[in-house]
């Protein structure tokens, strides 16, 4: 990961949540809201490994409590979680796979909307589980369609990590 | 034995595998050998302790500005620097906002024209049941007046005593011109008999010809079958009161030496006689004088009295029950 690479995660998570907060979160399709800073910070986190994905999560969570003038740190937690655990998934048994990108928005979408509910609720806020279950399998539809086009940007503006950094010795075995 | 190309038991990364069963090319590169990257890649316990620190850290640090901001939502150096992050973020919101304007209204726009033919039908439907709604409220609104009548007589000085009301619907109008009866709702098992008076709010209706234990039928007073002994009201003239022409009632038998002043209201007679008691009791008005005819040939004046009640828009009429029948 260089500085460039790094600079680049940042701009597109920046990008993300303005969007995230000045415009998908006004577009209701059947009682579910697209979530794009999501999907940008899964593509980031299959790409660049768990620490971009927790410290990008962690910082794209705080812009968007900030412009909102929500709690501030709650969704900086919930996106701190998920975008550590879809490095690991990125790092471990999700690396190369065609299907990865798409697994993880499906799965980390129920994590990110049953978190936030937890955190609500554990805050004594308003927490309908009914809503958050309803717009649950729409919200997932929505962020899939998202995960193909996003992921292809991403991927194109995060150069994929070359062999060399990848491989740095042969082991000879028997 | 491993299978050329398979993992190692250390995973696919940072090292790669070669058997022993080489070719010459694979015995150059089985050789331990350090590849383009010169620095020393951190081991594996290493770089996992810095990846949980790093997010443990975050977690913490998210947790304590989630209690800070939680605790002091709208006051504090905490919010002071969200209001400022949140001041510098605002231009790039509404940049964002008025870029995505234009997609935003096209989709309004196809989204409206979605839902257009939708709601549309939802609307006519709406727009049905109000309808029927409003007429349902116009015609208890149209039959308040009567109601009101009704009670008024009721409750006034001239409802006969040792009589009960027994409200009661219309249910059935005069079927044809030679029709003179109507329906009501209450029957003998509101304490209706033959023969029993019916009122409306205005005046006499008519008396009970048949009757069932829910439903009664009453004869009116324009039945050419019909009689009832009635009297001035001014002039204490008595007489009988019949169908007469034109939807109107003519008191009868009244001798041409008695005086009947047009506008005079002609009312029941009642029992004069407990031996030969009438069915209506004393005072129940029936009309008012519209015309009073006489002729040399003839024995009896020629009263036509217009009645009160309206026959032909009967909603809501009463059936006087005796508190003791007799």
């Amino acid at each position: 990961m260089t500085l460039l690479d790094g600079v680049k995660a940042a701009v597109i998570l920046f990008v993300a949540a303005i969007a995230q907060v000045s415009i998908f979160s006004q577009l209701h399709v059947f009682g579910a809201v697209p979530n794009f800073l999501l999907v940008s910070l899964v593509a980031i986190a299959l790409l660049r490994g768990s620490i971009v994905g927790a410290v990008g999560g962690f910082f794209a969570g705080l812009l968007v409590d900030t412009a909102t003038l929500g709690t501030l740190g709650l969704t900086s937690l919930v996106l701190t979680l998920a975008g550590y655990w879809i490095g690991r998934y990125g790092e471990t048994t999700g690396r190369d796979r065609a299907h990865a990108p798409f697994l993880s928005v499906a799965v980390v979408t129920v994590l990110y909307e049953f978190g936030l509910l937890v955190v609500h609720f554990v805050l004594g806020e308003s927490a309908p589980a009914g809503a958050v279950v309803r717009s649950l399998i729409p919200a997932i539809v929505l962020n899939l369609i998202l995960t193909a086009p996003v992921y292809a940007l991403v991927r194109r503006l995060l150069r994929v990590a070359g062999r060399d950094e990848l491989t740095t010795e042969v082991q000879l075995l028997g | 034995m491993r299978r050329p190309g398979s993992a190692s038991p250390r995973g696919r990364y940072p090292w790669a595998v070669a058997t022993r069963s080489r070719s010459a090319r694979a015995a150059v590169l089985a050789s331990s050998v350090q590849r383009s990257k010169p620095t020393p890649y951190p081991s594996k316990a290493r770089s996992a302790l810095i990846r949980r620190t790093i997010v443990v850290v975050l977690v913490l640090l998210a947790l304590a500005l989630l209690t800070i901001s939680f605790r002091s939502p709208s006051s504090g150096p905490l919010h002071s620097v969200q209001s400022a992050g949140s001041t510098v973020l605002r231009p790039f919101q509404i940049a964002a906002t008025r870029v995505a304007q234009p997609f935003r209204d096209a989709y309004d726009y196809v989204d409206g024209l979605a839902n257009a033919k939708a709601e549309n039908a939802k609307l006519k439907r709406q727009n049905e049941q109000l309808r029927l709604a409003a007429l349902v409220a116009a015609g208890k609104l149209a039959k308040y007046p009567a109601y009101e009548r009704l009670l008024h007589l009721e409750q006034g000085p001239s409802f006969p005593s040792g009589f009960r009301p027994v409200n009661a619907a219309v249910i059935a109008y005069p079927d044809g011109t030679f029709a003179h009866e109507i329906t009501i709702s209450a029957g003998s098992s509101s304490g209706l008999r033959l023969n029993t008076p019916v009122v409306s709010g205005d005046g006499l209706v008519g008396h009970v010809t048949n009757v069932t234990p829910h439903t009664a039928v009453v004869t009116l007073l324009t039945d050419p079958q019909s009689f009832v002994s009635a009297r001035d009201l001014h002039t204490r003239v008595r007489g009988m009161v019949q169908n007469g022409s034109a939807g109107t009632l003519a008191l009868s038998e009244v001798p041409k030496q008695f005086r009947v002043v047009k506008g005079d209201e002609i009312v029941t007679n009642g029992t004069q006689d407990p031996r030969f008691p009438d069915i209506y009791p004393y005072g129940i008005p029936i009309g008012r004088v519209s015309s009073v005819g006489v002729t040399d040939t003839a024995t009896f004046l020629q009263v036509q009295v217009q009645p009160f009640a309206n026959f032909g828009s009967l909603d809501a009429v009463a059936a006087l029950v005796p508190k003791r029948h007799r």
